[in-house]
């Protein structure tokens, strides 16, 4: 791939401004409080992932040698540079609207996070707590000089002290030991009060009672920290962690032991600082002084709390379609007619529906489907799919694991699955399976019909609530064939066949895409019309932004919103000028993967479980699959063109690869992921309200 | 359950390089509609066209790939299906087992498809997938299906066939025996040399020179199309022009294996095969006048499905019967027959066969076996005088005769035998080679073949003129137009014994009276 590095952004950079976003909407003042709290705390825990996984590979390529740039021309040194510098901006930042404005804030509301034990009868009960709770699991690990590197878990917190054996005067070195603060109780205690809901953070309640675990020591310092260690994992496009299949135990063990991050409190001795660093061993890059909370993890259960819906968003309760209203069974809906659906703004109930139907249904063949991350035994999908096996039909399963030791918590109810009978897969050697499909089987008085779910989202009713995602219901019997052939492949029955309707990768999804650009290209150079519009997590695929690139310069109007990662620069003149690119950061997640093709008019849509990075085209099994009927397709591409009307919630992606807020300035206030769903429920209301047809016949009149 | 009126049908294919199955279903009204297609790679051909017996290895894995295909069809509850074997079983020593295994590990029964019903088969579904277009040429059309172990190769005109031949073309046995220590040009120079030595026995049976449409079957022609040709792959054809096709298969021919593998995202395994192959085609392509290539997505499980569907199992031979026929007719001018005699007899024997198939019991099939035997019972002659019909039989069973199974060849072969000379007898190996039912069927027909035969020794030029009518154990032929029929009364004596000892029937001829 030939290109020039100013042409493109560097992805662990454009991700730290996604997470930067994040931190936006904890400081913007619109939103409901405890929504901001919550922004604040994933724009920490982003962040931890951040240094485990991609900060751990740079780290690794350096230690390596490594020094071949990225697309953007950056070497891994270069990088870890440039993400240090940013992080400790964000952080600080992060830090100031803690104190400066969520803390107070919260404190207005009744809530207050305050220093242990301000008064006496707070004082005496935190007492109690810790020498009944706290005391009995504290465990204090002595470090000694050029001894073992003490094993400490990551993310955990910990609090050094300095001690000094003996009598005052002595001149030994004084020692050095470490206590980690208890992660299975909570890290915020509740105090005893008469107004409002007042904590403390457990670390503070421990350091102020350090004493009592070195008995006959005097302690000359005590320092909170914590470290970030190497997860020898990929980030999924949720942001989560994703195994990278079954590595060597061996390989885990030992990057394991190799920190990435250490975070200390600010204030800390630079005795003490060097003593952990030594000890631990972190690189000088990777050291971060802390002002603020260093492991804000506990605010969740501030967040989360029952109660207190003035705080929050305003509830949307997802809207079921208003065919299932004559309670007509999913297969006669979808006989009719496809039925998409846009979580979390449509109810995910009629995916679950098609399960639960299909395994109580007499005539329902097989079933089958894709489980990337679920909700586990307690899913309702799951949970069918058990009925249905033990119905005798047949269903397979393709359980993705998602990690070695996740295998223990989801075993339960595979292996119930796999004794109901049904034939369960775990994985395919090499290639995730990342594909969304479900397929029901049936035979019906005029023959067999398939029933196929396809989406850009997971099985699980629980992140349907919180992502946006596209689904498509279709019993379309071109969709059926490809469904089988898909299941074929993939329980190695069979090679992949041609598909009618699917695209899949690895094998050809990024030709496909590539085709359906130039396609553009081509229509707009021969003064055709021409237009693409798109919604991803992540756009990394240099092939594919080349592309992008040359269908700008032929004069394709494309317009993206890239929630987190994108390497493209837009909008810069002679490369990218007609490309715009926005990010929406609201309440929910946006997760779908949606493309629009103008094609001279004759628009195609398509949705995908794939975003445009190599990731996902080259390592891992995906679908694309085009919205074929009209009525789906006019609504997809109506909601994808209102992604880019947002003027509340969506930043322009400017050349540099900073972020702007967009401003409504004259025009009308839209956020999108409200205006959608309340466009959808005056429709739904409509339809309901519209007067049902009068069939009055017209009679010959009588002489 | 609510009652489906529809049945899900099955075709299994054993072939050389690959296992297919597809899966369909016949609605009420007899359309049938693919439910799934699958494919699994199993180098059966490598072991057979290499050491002539089937692996351990590829038993085994046969038999797996089987055992899913049959999950496949258990959801759906399949009864009716069919399940054959081409070259690669059909020429290995061990085939018998094979089939065991497959039969005892999976249940399904396979059968050894042999080459002449393979080409009708595969004939039959491009046919089909003809109908809506492309538009052929004016003229005839070569079929060419390079396969693993053989390609097949047909000259049709209109809706029949005129010449067809299995050769020894197939990819897998193409590259057989090639060491692998050549290099990537050395080893493609073998291929072509192998190629070109055996297109010349192909032209000398097939008119290549007078295709002016070219259609090609088969995973490699499909797959070039969809490669040089772009867009996505489906059952409907695909044109590609001559140059485009040559161009193509010239660069295939030059990349090495791993390019393949890695630029088309193939598997090793059919990157080997797509060489020999489309380099099989377009040599055969440059034989012909055709202007472009026809790829036709239909296959020989196209073929199988069709005949599966209740109604058409029973069609068969009917719907293939003016196909069977010209195809036979082809074949006597091959050997030059003498046309004349030949409709006669065949339409002579046609009427008898009429007036007792009802109580004899004899279908459609075998009327049909009758009327190829008559035409073709005096090719012999082509080799010698002597002992002709003896020489007929031989080039009838040995002839890959369009539409009709080898054992459908050696019925039409016996009968063709018998009607001069010696009457079947048990000492006669190539009759007792046959089942007992197809012997007394073989001893029917021919015993109205000898009949018929004779009949034309005179004057009875015109069958139309010809009435047959029942006179007790009698059977009556009426000529009108004739004076005197004692020439062949007198040719007749000698030869309706038989006649009479098979049927107990006596044949009296007489002239018709005068109405003046």
């Amino acid at each position: 791939m030939k290109h020039r590095p100013a042409e493109y952004l560097n992805r662990e950079l454009s991700w730290l401004e996604f997470n930067g976003r994040v931190l936006e909407e904890a400081g913007d003042k619109r939103n409901p409080l405890l929504e901001r709290l919550r922004f604040y705390c994933i724009f920490h825990s982003n962040m931890d992932e951040f240094y485990m996984v991609r900060v751990a590979s740079l780290l690794n390529r350096i230690r390596h040698g490594d020094g071949k740039p990225d697309p953007a021309g950056l070497t891994p040194y270069e990088q870890l540079r440039r993400i240090g510098t940013r992080v400790r901006a964000l952080v600080d930042e992060a830090h100031t609207l803690y104190f400066e404005d969520l803390l107070p804030a919260l404190s207005r509301e009744g809530i207050v996070i305050e220093a242990a034990g301000t008064d006496h009868a707070q004082s005496a009960h935190l007492n109690r707590y810790f020498h009944s709770e706290v005391f009995p699991v504290l465990t204090p690990i002595a470090i000694a000089e050029g001894g073992t590197t003490p094993r400490i878990t990551g993310l955990t917190l910990n609090l050094a002290a300095l001690l000094a054996a003996g009598t005052e005067g002595e001149e030994a070195e004084p020692r050095l030991a470490i206590v980690q603060v208890p992660s299975r109780i909570p890290g915020l205690c509740r105090l005893p009060s008469a107004d409002g809901q007042r904590y403390c953070w457990l670390v503070d309640v421990v350091c102020g009672r350090l004493g009592a675990l070195f008995a006959g020591y005097r302690l000359l310092e005590i320092g909170a920290f914590r470290l970030t260690r190497d997860s020898e994992v990929e980030l999924d496009d949720e942001g989560r962690h994703d195994y990278v299949g079954m590595l060597e135990g061996e390989l885990r063990k030992r990057s394991r032991a190799t920190p990435v991050r250490m975070e200390y409190e600010q204030g800390m001795s630079s005795a003490m600082r060097m003593r952990l660093q030594g000890a631990f061993q972190v690189e000088e890059a990777v050291l971060f002084p802390v002002r603020g909370p260093m492991d804000p993890r506990p605010l969740t259960a501030i967040v989360d709390m029952p109660g207190r819906e003035n705080l929050r968003f305003r509830a949307q309760p997802p809207l079921i379609p208003p065919v299932f209203e004559q309670h007509r069974s999913i297969f006669e809906v979808l006989r009719e007619s496809d039925l998409l659906l846009h979580v979390p703004y449509d109810s995910f109930d009629p995916v679950v529906d098609l399960m639960e139907s299909a395994a109580e249904d007499p005539d329902v063949l097989a079933v089958k489907l894709t489980l990337y991350r679920t909700s586990g035994a307690a899913s309702p999908i799951v949970r069918a799919l058990i009925r249905a096996a033990e119905k005798g039909k047949q269903v397979t399963v393709l359980l993705e694991l998602t990690a070695r030791f996740d295998e223990e918590r989801n075993i339960g109810w595979a292996k119930d699955l796999e004794e109901a009978g049904a034939h369960v897969l775990y994985g395919i050697a090499g290639l995730k399976v990342h594909a969304k499909i479900a397929l029901v089987v049936r035979r019906e008085p005029d023959g067999i019909r398939r029933y196929v779910h396809l989406g850009t989202g997971n099985y699980n009713e629980k992140t349907a609530r919180l992502y946006t995602d596209w689904g498509l219901l279709t019993a379309a019997a071109d969709f059926g064939r490809d469904a089988s052939g898909f299941y074929n492949t993939i329980t190695g029955y069979s090679e992949p066949p041609a598909f009618e309707r699917l695209i899949m990768a690895p094998a050809g999804m990024r030709d496909e895409i590539i085709r359906l650009i130039r396609r553009e290209a081509d229509r707009a150079r021969s003064g055709q019309g021409s237009g693409i519009m798109g919604q991803m997590n992540s756009l990394v695929d240099p092939a594919i932004i080349q592309e992008l690139y040359s269908a700008s310069q032929s004069g394709v109007k494309i317009q993206l919103n890239v929630r987190g990662i994108c390497c493209l620069r837009p909008g810069v003149s002679g490369l990218s000028e007609n490309i715009r690119v926005v990010s929406i950061l609201d309440r929910y997640l946006e997760h779908p993967r949606i493309f629009a093709f103008h094609n001279g008019g004759e628009d195609e849509v398509y949705m995908s479980s794939a975003d445009w990075m190599p990731r996902n085209l080259d390592r891992r099994i995906e679908l694309m699959f085009p919205v074929v009927q009209q009525h789906a397709r006019r609504r997809a591409l109506e909601e994808l063109r209102t992604q880019f009307a947002d003027n509340q919630k969506a930043r322009l992606l400017k050349p540099d690869g900073r972020y702007e807020r967009l401003a409504p300035g004259s025009s009308a206030r839209i956020r999108v992921q409200e205006f959608l769903y309340r466009t959808l429920m005056e429709e739904r209301e409509l339809e309901r309200t519209a007067p049902p047809a009068r069939y009055v016949p017209i009679k010959k009149e009588e002489n | 359950m609510s009652k489906a009126l529809t049945t899900v049908i099955a075709a299994i294919d054993i072939g050389s390089s690959a296992i297919r199955m597809d899966v369909a279903e016949v609605r009420s009204d007899g359309q049938v509609l693919p439910l799934e297609s699958l494919k699994k790679g199993v180098q059966l051909g490598k072991d057979a066209f290499t050491d002539g017996v089937l692996s351990e290895e590829s038993i085994r894995a046969a038999c797996g790939v089987l055992q899913d295909f049959k999950r496949v069809m258990d959801t759906y509850g399949v009864l009716r299906y069919r399940a054959v074997a081409t070259s690669a079983v059909r020429e290995s020593t061990n085939r018998e087992t094979f089939l065991d295994r497959v039969l005892m590990s999976t249940g399904l029964d396979v059968q050894i498809l042999d080459s002449p019903e393979e080409n009708r088969l595969t004939y039959s579904a491009v046919l089909e997938t003809l109908k809506d277009g492309p538009e052929l040429q004016e003229g005839s059309s070569l079929l060419v299906e390079v396969g693993g172990g053989n390609a097949d190769i047909t000259l049709i005109e209109g809706n029949e066939p005129l010449q067809s031949g299995t050769y020894p073309l197939g990819a897998i046995r193409l590259r057989a025996g090639i060491a692998s220590t050549a290099t990537h040009e050395q080893q493609m120079r073998v291929v072509k040399r192998r190629i070109a030595n055996i297109l010349a026995n192909v032209r000398r049976s097939i008119a290549l020179k007078d295709a002016v449409n070219f259609i090609a079957l088969g995973g490699d022609v499909r797959f070039a199309a969809l490669a040089a040709g772009g867009g996505r792959g489906n059952l409907s054809p695909t044109v590609l022009a001559r140059e485009e096709f040559e161009e193509f298969v010239e660069s295939v021919f030059r990349s090495r294996i791993e390019t393949l593998v890695r630029k088309y995202a193939l598997s090793y395994l059919d990157a080997e095969t797509l060489v020999p192959a489309l380099m099989t085609y377009l040599l055969l392509l440059r034989e012909t006048k055709a202007r472009s290539v026809i790829v036709s997505g239909a296959s020989i499980r196209a073929g199988i499905l069709a005949e599966l569907t209740p109604e058409k199992e029973r069609g068969r031979l009917k719907k293939l019967a003016s196909q069977i026929l010209s195809a036979a007719r082809s074949l006597g001018r091959k050997y030059q027959y003498d046309e004349g005699h030949a409709e006669r007899v065949k339409d002579l024997s046609d009427l008898l066969f009429g007036e007792l198939s009802g109580e004899q019991r004899m279908s459609d099939a075998h009327r049909l076996y009758l009327q190829v035997a008559a035409l073709l019972h005096d090719i012999g002659l082509f080799l010698n005088t002597r002992a002709h019909h003896k020489h007929s039989h031989y080039l009838i069973v040995h002839s890959d005769l369009f539409g009709l199974r080898q054992r459908e060849l050696d019925i039409i072969g016996n009968i063709a035998r018998y009607h001069r000379r010696a009457l079947p007898q048990r000492s006669h190996p190539t009759f007792m080679v046959l089942e007992r039912d197809e012997r007394v069927l073989v001893s029917k027909l021919a015993a109205i073949l000898r009949v018929a035969n004779a009949l034309d020794k005179g004057q009875l030029q015109k069958v139309a003129d010809i009435s047959v009518s029942r006179d007790g154990d009698h059977i009556v032929l009426t000529a009108s137009n004739v004076s005197d029929l004692s020439m062949e009364r007198a040719a007749l004596a000698g030869r309706s014994e038989f006649f009479s000892e098979v049927f107990g029937k006596r044949i009296i001829l007489r002239e018709a009276e005068a109405t003046s």
